[in-house]
């Protein structure tokens, strides 16, 4: 190795030595803000990786047939959602942005032989029950539909004493 | 060394090249430096590297970038600090193609922790080609730059 390049590769080895110096001692000096060397646990990384989702069309809630023979209703709202109002009429299937709909629920909805899907959802901005909607059509079921405004709207058209609610 | 090498405008054409990436690398470590938390984060979603290693790799890379970036700008041990530049662009680019082949929908942590703001994309990859490229003008053919690499080996001909 020639002299240029074996110098090169020294000052470039002390470069690194300095850098890790300067970073262990800048560390250890700022206290609040310092991290460990060694991370104690694994960091919540959270990358969206693309998901199929399909366009769905919103209904109003006094456009879904409930009790129809051939018509299913969801719940896309989580269990502590529900503990305010929920209806025996919808199946809860439980939306949540991390995790997919796993392959077993979406076996038994699609062996419900229903022609019509219909979500709903908390109501909100995005809300729940649109975007299970969406991902339902997206992993292949068709007639997937959401019903707009959420709960407040379904729970409004189910029981019209209470009026509409917001979410 | 050869005649390609000897020329002496190398020098004058590496000086814009030099200033532009020590001052990009001068301006990526900064918040690195000062967030390394963030930048933890940033390195951890790349999913490359074993936990273990993840901290070290957060605190240590900023102040290469800061010293190298520093080093270029002054040209001082100027192919050292262009070698470790480009090893550095190397490695991102290869942690960037691998993020995009594996589908993630990541920002490129190149500057700040910047979320969704600058996500990565093969546009990414060729920007960090064009810096390497840089870099490697830089390492093979500024043998006498502009700045105090220059300074000293006037001193020490004299």
């Amino acid at each position: 190795m020639r002299g240029l390049e074996k110098a090169t590769l020294r000052d470039a080895g002390i470069v690194v030595v300095l850098s890790v110096l300067a970073a262990l001692s800048f560390n250890t000096l700022r206290g609040a803000g310092s991290i460990p060397l060694v991370a104690r646990e694994a960091y919540r990384i959270l990358v969206p990786c693309p998901e199929p989702v399909g366009e769905v069309e919103l209904i109003l809630a006094s456009e879904v047939r409930w009790g129809g023979a051939r018509e299913l209703v969801l719940d896309a709202r989580l269990v502590q959602e529900r503990r305010v109002w929920a209806t025996d009429q919808a199946l809860h299937v439980p939306f949540d942005f991390l995790e997919p709909v796993s392959d077993e629920t979406l076996a038994e909805l699609v062996a419900s032989n229903a022609a019509r899907v219909v979500v709903f959802g908390d109501g909100l901005v995005p809300d729940s029950g649109h975007e299970l909607a969406r991902e339902l059509a997206g992993r292949g079921m068709v007639n997937v539909f959401s019903v707009e405004g959420g709960w407040p709207a379904v729970r409004a058209a189910l029981e019209p004493g209470n009026g509409e609610l917001q979410p | 060394m050869s005649r390609y090498t000897a020329w002496r405008g190398h020098a004058w054409l590496a000086l814009p090249l030099r200033l532009y990436l020590g001052g990009v690398f001068l301006l990526a470590c900064s918040h690195k430096i000062l967030h390394p938390s963030s930048f933890a984060l940033d390195v951890a979603t790349y999913q490359l590297l074993p936990l273990e290693l993840i901290n070290l790799q957060a605190l240590v890379l900023p102040w290469v970038e800061l010293l190298t970036g520093l080093m270029l700008v002054l040209a001082f041990r100027t192919r050292a600090a262009a070698l470790l530049i480009n090893a550095m662009m190397v490695m991102f680019i290869v942690a960037l193609v691998w993020a995009l082949l594996q589908g993630l929908d990541m920002g490129c942590g190149c500057f700040a922790s910047e979320g969704g703001d600058d996500p990565i994309s093969w546009r990414t990859i060729v920007r960090d080609s064009i810096w390497l490229a840089m870099g490697l003008y830089i390492q093979i053919f500024d043998r006498r730059p502009l700045g105090l690499d220059r300074l000293f080996m006037r001193r020490n001909d004299a």
